[in-house]
C-alpha cells in the first residue's frame, strides 16, 4: 500500500471537551506512533449481592 | 522532515487531575497507564486500605497488540505547515489523561479498570412492590 499525504489548510474554530479520561489523548499535532489499549472488567460476580464485605487490603 | 507548527489561541480547561498532563510543545516519548479500582456501594462504608491491585488479573494480563503486516509506505508534503485551533474548551481531564498541542513521536496510552458493585440484599416484599409499581 502506498499512502500520500498532502496536508493544506487545517483551521479549526472551536474545540469543546466534556471529558478526556482514562488514559485518552488529545492531540492538536502530529506524531509517528499511537498506541491505545484499555481492558474495563465488571463481569458477573462483579455485582456483589450480600452482607457487606471489604475488599482485601492493601 | 518539515514539521508542522500547532497554534491554539484560547485553552480554556477547569479540572486536571490524576496525573493528567498539558503539554505545550514538542514531545518526544509519551508513557501513560492508569490502574482503576471502581467501586460501588449501595451504603457508603470504605475503609482507607481496601483494594489490592495485585489480586485482580486485569491488572497483570497482558493486552496483546496484532503487528501490521501488511507492506506499507507512506510520504507525506506539508504545502501549509500550519494548524490552527482558535478556542479549546475542555471541562476534565483525568486518569493519566493528555492535552498535547505541538507535535511527539511516540504516544502508548493503557487504561486498565475493574468495575465491582456491591449492594444490600433485597427483601422479598419491596421486590414485590417495585413489579407491581412497574405494572
Amino acid at each position: 500500500m502506498n499512502f500520500h499525504v498532502y496536508n493544506r489548510e487545517l483551521f479549526v474554530e472551536t474545540i469543546k471537551i466534556t471529558g478526556v479520561a482514562s488514559s485518552s489523548l488529545v492531540l492538536v499535532g502530529d506524531t509517528e506512533t499511537i498506541q491505545l489499549a484499555s481492558t474495563f472488567d465488571t463481569p458477573a460476580e462483579s455485582l456483589i449481592i450480600g452482607p457487606f464485605v471489604p475488599l482485601s487490603a492493601e | 522532515m518539515l514539521q508542522r507548527t500547532s497554534c491554539v489561541d484560547n485553552i480554556n480547561i477547569k479540572i486536571v487531575s490524576f496525573a493528567s498532563t498539558v503539554q505545550l510543545g514538542d514531545s518526544c516519548i509519551i508513557n501513560g497507564l492508569s490502574t482503576a479500582l471502581a467501586v460501588q456501594r449501595e451504603i457508603e462504608v470504605f475503609y482507607g486500605n481496601e483494594g489490592n491491585l495485585s489480586s485482580y488479573r486485569i491488572f497483570s494480563e497482558p493486552i496483546p497488540f496484532l503487528p501490521i503486516t501488511e507492506p506499507f509506505t507512506y510520504s507525506r508534503q506539508n504545502p501549509n505547515p500550519l494548524i490552527k485551533v482558535n478556542k479549546i474548551d475542555i471541562i476534565g481531564i483525568s486518569s493519566s489523561s493528555l492535552l498535547h498541542v505541538g507535535n511527539s513521536r511516540n504516544v502508548s496510552m493503557e487504561a486498565r479498570i475493574k468495575h465491582i458493585r456491591q449492594l444490600q440484599p433485597t427483601p422479598r416484599n419491596n421486590e414485590g412492590a417495585e413489579e407491581q409499581g412497574q405494572k
